[in-house]
This record gives structure tokens, sequence and C-alpha cells, in this order.
């Protein structure tokens, strides 16, 4: 049986979580980079089909980590990878994916007047570059079922480390990590729980849209991979209780998390104290470094009268997720569909 | 569908091994006539054997045909892999006349190329899964499984499946995800001898297995199971068997056991088999599972 031997590409040894024990019956799923497992499987599996012919171009709407991964994967596939995001995107997570070779166009201010604003603005420029090109392929993360599917991975690990799992905490975007890895869990652990946590004006769950200061956590469109029968509990968090959760990651368990595992962490914590019987599992998606100025520097923190606020320890439990809300929420969603929850279809 | 080392997907499965019973090959050689005969329903067999004299054509002495005689206790066609036994008896049997021993691998090469698709009992020095269409190991799951006791039983008496006749099943892109899941959950159900997870992973298997040639009663046998504090439900994926699965180490698993036997037999099921309850809990008949050749 398995001597330890090297990964082909460092892609590889990016994408599988490192499991780590937070406390009695608290583990954490703690990625580098989570969304390295759906871009890896989409652009592998698009080689493998021939979709990926060696002058396609790989072309996606994103300002966040999975246009990291893309960057990244195309490194090792050699392909061209195109980018469009908003003006929002983050200096540093720029500066990467330049130096992987991509290419990141910013959509301007005025081409986002329009109904559906920067969001809509991206896609048509998504489709407009990609009937430029000779050959373009779109990973589409948040409608391709292979996002849910690659997280197979993720339950295997998962099962093979801890055996039981009881429940499973997350953020969710996509749809595609909470989706995926506890569906794949119910094969052997139909029973086993998932509280998806969300941010307020998120229309995920319900909420009216609104802003949403907590990057990388809710959306302002439904994605196709929430699959809402997957979630037996919600909770919506506020970003200065999830900044400070993410530090108190760091401080406890030496574990340098962005803030939307930080959201996570606040969720499990809880969760995992009133279940002392349940094996908990809770999914850190990525790591800390863009945040090393902002949440992880309390002169930031300060100026936004974040620093040394007193947070709940507990969440208000809500009976309709439609209103608006303060605070941090949660709501039995019972695994349900999202019309038999909001009356309405997403 | 499993993933083998290089990621090509290969059909493959974990068998339940049945020491109680078994298949034994009698090799009549010949020096004068080329061919094997047997009994007519015995195709698989002929060929097994003609396939393993073909192995041994360069020994100085090898025989050139010869007669196969079959004796089992294992009932045909429902699943509890009495083809790949006989199978398996017989390959032994024609290299155990040439005094040479083959290997459990090579043994399983062979008798996946006489019959198609076989089970993995050849190979019962540990538990693998086997690829059962192509006569590969595609990993060593551990030494051996946890002590079970599994109440077998005919989901449909007098139904006869045959395994060649199936349609392989056309597994989807979830069902083989979710089978890379089980595989890692039983590759820790068999390093920490936990039945309860082989249960569970059986459940699972079984029940990727109902969009294919379903058992009818799969939930209600589970329900049964687990109110028996059972661990869960197994099935031929090419048969009408089913087995409920208890942990030997539990002292309610034997009574438990037993008990749902009876419950079977009410819903008009036939019971196969008993595997793994104590000596002298019930009376049965057992057979040797050996493979011998004549002097």
């Amino acid at each position: 049986m398995g001597i330890r031997t090297s990964f082909s590409e460092a892609t590889e040894a990016y994408q599988l979580p490192r499991i780590v024990q937070l406390g009695p019956n608290l583990y954490a799923a703690a990625f580098m980079l989570m969304k390295m497992v759906p871009a890896r499987y989409i652009l592998r599996r698009a080689a493998d089909e021939g979709r990926l012919e060696p002058g396609t171009v790989i072309v996606e709407t994103t300002s966040g980590t999975f246009g990291l991964a893309l960057a990244m994967q195309g490194v090792h596939l050699d392909r061209r990878v195109i980018l469009v995001s908003d003006p929002a995107i983050d200096e540093r997570l720029h500066r990467r994916m330049a130096d992987l070779g991509t290419v990141v166009e910013r959509v301007s201010p005025e081409a986002a007047k329009i109904a559906g604003g920067y969001q809509a603005a991206r896609l048509n420029r998504v489709r407009e570059i990609m009937a430029e090109q000779v050959s373009a392929f779109c990973p589409e993360q948040y409608s391709n079922p292979d996002n849910p599917r690659s997280y197979a991975a993720v339950s295997e690990l998962l099962l093979e480390t801890l055996g039981q799992v009881d429940c499973v905490v997350g953020p969710v975007g996509s749809g595609g990590s909470m989706c995926g890895t506890v569906g794949y869990l119910r094969a052997v652990l139909p029973e086993c729980r998932a509280i998806g946590v969300d941010t307020h004006g998120s229309v995920v769950f319900g909420q009216p849209e609104g802003d949403r200061e907590l990057r990388g956590l809710g959306m302002g469109l439904m994605p196709a991979n929430v699959d809402h029968t997957t979630f037996d509990d919600v909770h919506w968090c506020t970003a200065p209780a999830a900044y400070a959760a993410t530090r108190q990651l760091h401080q406890r368990h030496a574990l340098f998390m962005g803030p939307t595992s930080g959201a996570a962490y606040l969720v499990a914590r809880w969760w995992a104290r009133q279940n002392p019987s349940a094996l908990t599992v809770v999914l850190l998606p990525d790591e800390g470094h863009r945040y090393l100025d902002l949440l992880y520097h309390d002169a930031w923190l300060a100026e936004r009268g974040y620093l040394g606020l007193a947070h709940p320890v507990e969440p208000t439990p809500i009976d309709d997720p439609t209103r608006l809300g303060d605070g941090w929420l949660s709501y039995e969603w019972g695994r349900r569909r999202y019309d038999e929850v909001v009356g309405v279809a997403a | 569908m499993f993933a083998d080392e290089s990621g090509k997907l290969r059909r493959a499965l974990v068998t339940l091994p049945h020491s109680d019973r078994g298949s034994r090959a009698v090799f009549y050689p010949s020096q004068h006539h080329w061919g094997v005969v047997g009994t007519p329903e015995l195709t698989k067999v002929r060929r097994a054997a003609i396939l393993t004299l073909r192995e041994f054509s360069t020994h100085p002495a090898p025989a050139k045909g010869g007669q196969i005689e079959i004796t089992s206790d294992i009932p045909r066609g429902i699943g509890m892999g009495s083809s790949t036994s006989d199978v398996t008896a017989t390959i032994r049997a024609v290299a155990d006349y040439h005094g040479v021993p083959l290997s459990r691998e090579e043994v399983g090469r062979l008798a996946v190329l006489a019959e198609c698709a076989s089970d993995s009992i050849m190979i019962d020095d540990r538990v693998v899964l086997f690829a059962h269409r192509d006569g590969v190991v595609l990993e060593t799951l551990g030494h051996r499984l946890p002590p079970m006791i599994v109440v077998g039983c005919d989901t449909e008496p007098g139904a006869r499946v045959d395994t060649l006749g199936l349609q392989p099943a056309d597994y989807d892109d979830r069902e083989i995800g979710a089978f890379g899941v089980l595989r890692a959950a039983l590759r820790r159900a068999v390093a920490t001898d936990d039945v309860d997870l082989v249960g569970r992973v059986a459940t699972a298997s079984s029940r990727i297995n109902q969009r294919f040639l379903p058992k009818e009663q799969l939930e209600e046998l589970l329900a049964l199971c687990l109110g028996y504090h059972g661990c869960g439900v197994q099935v031929a994926h090419s048969g009408t068997v089913a087995g409920l699965i208890f942990d030997a180490r539990r002292p309610d698993a034997t009574p438990g056991a037993l008990r749902c036997a009876e419950t079977i037999e009410g819903m008009g099921l036939v019971i196969t088999a008993m595997i793994g309850l104590p000596a002298g809990t019930v009376a049965t008949t057992t057979v040797s599972a050996t493979e011998k050749v004549p002097a």
C-alpha cells in the first residue's frame, strides 16, 4: 500500500484541504484555495473531452479565487485565460493573475449602468470575448454541474479521515462546495446535516438583494448550482462578526484564513458546542493573505468601528428568511426547495 | 466504476467471502485427447480448464486435455458467485496437477478470461477492489473484513440472473462520483474494523444498484436489519441475493440475525446463508470449500 509520492503539478497539491481538529467534536477542512477543486476538475475534464484545443482561450467572469485557480491551471495546460472582472478586483489578486499570464479585463462603471449592473455587464463582455475567439471555453462555475461534482474528492477525504460526519458547515456562494461535498457524503451518511452560511443582502436563501460588505460570500443573482434541498439550516452573518471570528481562528488555532472561513467558523463553533455528540466539519475556503491589510490590521478595523465590538454568542432564530434582519440570524430550512420556503421560484 | 492508477475508469467490486460454501473440482488428465470434457452446463469451467492447460504447454509433462468434475453446494444463478467458484476450483485443480502453484492474481486473470466477469474469491488473503471484467486488483483495502454476521436471502426465489446476459450498468457521473466516496469509506472501514461503516457502504452501493437490478424489498430488509441493530444491507449486483450485515462483536448480533432470518422467511423469501454465526448456534451442514485434485 501507498508510499508517499510527489504531486504531478502544483494545482494538484493545492486542491485538497488539510483536516485539522479544532475541538473535541469540531474539525476544519482548511483549503489553501478551495476553488481549485472545481477549476482543475472542469478544465481537465474539458481537456480530456477535446474541448480545450491548443488555441482555445478560457474565458470566465470572476473577480475572485475561481479566477486565480483558472489562471494557475491555465499555466499547466498552456492555455490563455481571460477573466472579466469589475473595478473592485483585489489588487494583489490581480497582480498574481497577471504574473500567471492571465488577462484581466475590468468592465467600466459606464458599461455597468444597465439592468443587472456589473454582473450583467461582465456576462455581456464574456459573450463578446468568446465571439471574438476562434475557439473559447467558459467554465461557468455558477451553472456547470461539474462544479458540485468535483467535490466528491473532498467527501472521499472526509470519509476516509473521519469515518463519521454528522454535520458540515460552510459558506455558500456558487453552491458547488456545500451541495457537492454534502451530496456525496450523504451517499454513505444520509442523515449528515448541512448548515449553509450566507450574509445579509444575498439572494441565495431569500433575502432581498442589498450591499454586501463581506467579500466572497453571498450572491446578487441566484446560482443554478445551489441545490436548496441540501440545507438543513441557514445562518446569516455580519461582516464585523465574521472578521472577529476570522481573527479568533488565527489567534486560537493558528489557521490563517479569509473572512468567509471566519463566518463559517463562527457558526460551526456554536453548533459543535450545542451538539457535543455530533462530529462537525467546517469548510474553510481560502487563506488570509489578501486580508492582511484589512481585517488582520487593527487600525483598519478601528477605522470602521469594528475593533472591540461585542458580538452575539448565538444566533437569533427567525421564521421568515425574506424579511430583512440584522445581526447573526438562523433559519431552519429543512432541506426544502427554494419555492417551498420563499413561495416563489428563484 | 472506479479510477485505476492512471485515472482510467474500470468496473470493479468488493466480494463478500462465504467460506462455508464452495466448489470442488476434480481434474482427470488425459495424454491422448485434446480438449476438456465436462457436463454441458459447465461451459465456463471447460474454458477455464483449456486456458489453464495452455498456460502449462511448456511444462515438461503437460496434460493434453482431460475431464473436469465439479461438485458444489453454491446455489446457481442468484449472485452467490457459483460460476467463479467453479472456475477458480478448476484453474487450481489443473495447476495442481502440473505441480505449479499459480499466484492468486494469476488465477484471477485466468478466471476473467474464462468467464468475462469474476468475483475476487481467489484473492483470499486480503480485501481487494477487483476489476471484475479486467481481472486486475485496483486496490488492496486491507488485510481482512471486520468480524461480521451476514444473513443472506434470495429476494426472488426461483428467478435466475445470467451475469453475461446482463447489460453492464450505465452509471452516470454522479453515481461514479459516489463510488469513489464508497471506496474511501470502505478503505477506512477495513483499516479500523468498523462494521457499521462497512454496512453503510454496502447499503449505499445497494441503493445505487436499484436503478439497474432492483431488489423490491431492499428498504424493508434495511429497516429490519437496522431495527435489530444491524449495520446495513449488501446485494448481488448480478443476482437476486441480499445480505443483512451485523457486527459479530456485539452481544445482540446473533439473536438479532436469527430473528431477522425468521422474519425474512415470513416475507416469503429464502434464506441462502448464515455467515459468521458462532459455532453451534444453528444446525447447518457445511461443505468444505477446498478444491483438490486426485492422486
